[in-house]
């Protein structure tokens, strides 16, 4: 069964070897796969997928750049098998696909650009303690099924339907690990502040997706217990010249680990007063970027800032809103900033129950 | 653009011929006029860029006018 076929109404039936390498093999050749095993797509498996959404299986779910193959819910079940999903993930990758096709996402841009960029999926709401999508110790590494298996999936629903192949139509220079998979719960429980989904517009009782063109992850090990010195550090942290969020006034991202949270949270901040403390404390000197890098600042942002000189203080985004902070990890001192793309903006889209 | 009837020429540096070639039959338009440039580009200073505008204007207009003459 192929995901590359672009028609609408059905994917694409093939007759296949039985045998397991010999059915990775042609994946492997015809490049269906991220350079990992997948799991053969029967019939069967795929209606068993198929079972776990009331939408109809040639239903177009989006278009998606830079291929602008149609990603029917059908072509979406048959990538969710290929990468070893359990059937009731499948309305949470649909919710997914719907976010990463959203204009504000910039897929195109995402898709077919030199930056590593990868799509980072944060799961909130019950769907996430349902699926058991972890958003506790190790969230973003290895070990949890529901984690591994939809941020793959959603990878290769790129990969099949978008049509970015690296060296193709994907022209990332290095690209990164998160291009395998790249997904996490937010930890709810230790979250003093309100869960994302919340903030975002959405009822605590539903579940969402939210995608985030994300370049990668960056520690921030501090056993600090006072809130402005750990915040100082933070910011500290996301100032870096050759940023393509200095460049275009971007929407960096924080996975401030709970113990981190609460230290805020008991230096009497709620999660908008951090973000307008980081947002200062991040401004970074102009003449810090290379002379090239301040002249795309200046093309990218005259509307916004003006006149850029070597002594603008150039914010990391265009407002302190734009900065998104989600709470998950384990216990520890580590939190993480995750710079992002710049050109794309963060798209929530709710997870329609079975 | 020339879906609508109207010229279009799009320049591409070398590296990024594959996609916009892919791209344009993926879009329907599979012998979309597209000019090449050398690349790298992003590191050229303004100087640079400007011979290279120099340069590909010929190959610009020569596209354009087939464009038209279709």
């Amino acid at each position: 069964m192929s995901s590359r076929d672009n028609a609408p109404e059905r994917a694409a039936m093939f007759e296949a070897p039985e045998d397991f390498e010999a059915i990775n093999k042609l994946y492997r050749e015809r490049r269906w796969s991220d350079g990992l095993p997948i799991v053969p797509p029967t019939r069967e498996r795929v209606e068993r997928m198929l079972a776990h959404t009331r939408r109809a299986r040639g239903e177009i779910v989006a278009r998606l750049a830079p291929g602008f193959g149609a990603a029917t819910v059908e072509h979406v079940a048959i990538n969710a098998v290929l990468a070893g999903c359990d059937p009731e993930y499948l309305p949470a990758l649909i919710a997914a696909v719907e976010a990463v096709a959203a204009p504000e996402f910039n897929l195109q841009g995402i898709q077919a650009t030199t930056n590593p960029v990868a799509v980072w999926i944060i799961v909130n709401g019950p769907l996430a303690k349902r699926l058991g999508i972890n958003g506790t110790f190790n969230c973003l590494g290895e070990g949890t099924w529901a984690n591994a298996t939809i941020g793959r999936a959603l990878r290769l629903i790129l990969r099949n339907v978008g049509g970015a192949l690296p060296g193709e139509m994907d022209r990332a220079t290095q690209g990164q690990p998160g291009k395998y998979t790249f997904c996490c719960a937010e930890n709810e429980v230790a979250n003093p502040w309100q869960p994302l989904h919340v903030e975002r517009g959405f009822a605590a009782e539903s579940s969402t997706v939210t995608v985030v063109g994300a370049e990668g992850t960056m520690n921030m090990n501090s056993h600090s217990k006072d809130a402005a010195e750990l915040l100082r550090v933070i910011a500290e942290t996301m100032i870096h010249p050759p940023s393509n969020e200095y460049t275009h006034g971007g929407e960096p991202w924080l996975v401030l680990s709970p113990e981190h949270a609460d230290i805020l949270k008991r230096g009497g901040l709620d999660k908008a007063e951090v973000k307008r403390r980081l947002w200062e404390g991040s401004k970074m000197p102009a003449a810090r970027m290379s002379a090239e890098d301040l002249m795309r600042a200046r093309d990218s942002r005259a509307a916004e800032l003006g006149k850029i000189g070597p002594d603008t203080l150039l914010p990391i985004s265009q407002r302190p809103q734009k900065i998104g902070i989600v709470v998950a990890g384990g216990p520890g001192t580590h939190s993480i900033y995750v710079p992002c793309f710049g050109n794309s903006l963060a798209v929530t889209r709710e997870v329609e129950s079975q | 653009m020339a879906k609508r009837g109207r010229a279009a020429v799009t320049i591409c540096s070398d590296a990024f011929l594959t996609l916009g070639r892919a791209q344009a039959r993926a879009l329907g338009s599979p012998d979309l006029p597209i000019a090449v440039i050398a690349h790298p580009f992003g590191i050229r200073t303004r100087e640079e860029v400007r011979k290279m505008a120099d340069q590909c204007v010929d190959e610009v207009v020569k596209l354009v006018g087939a464009s038209e003459l279709k």
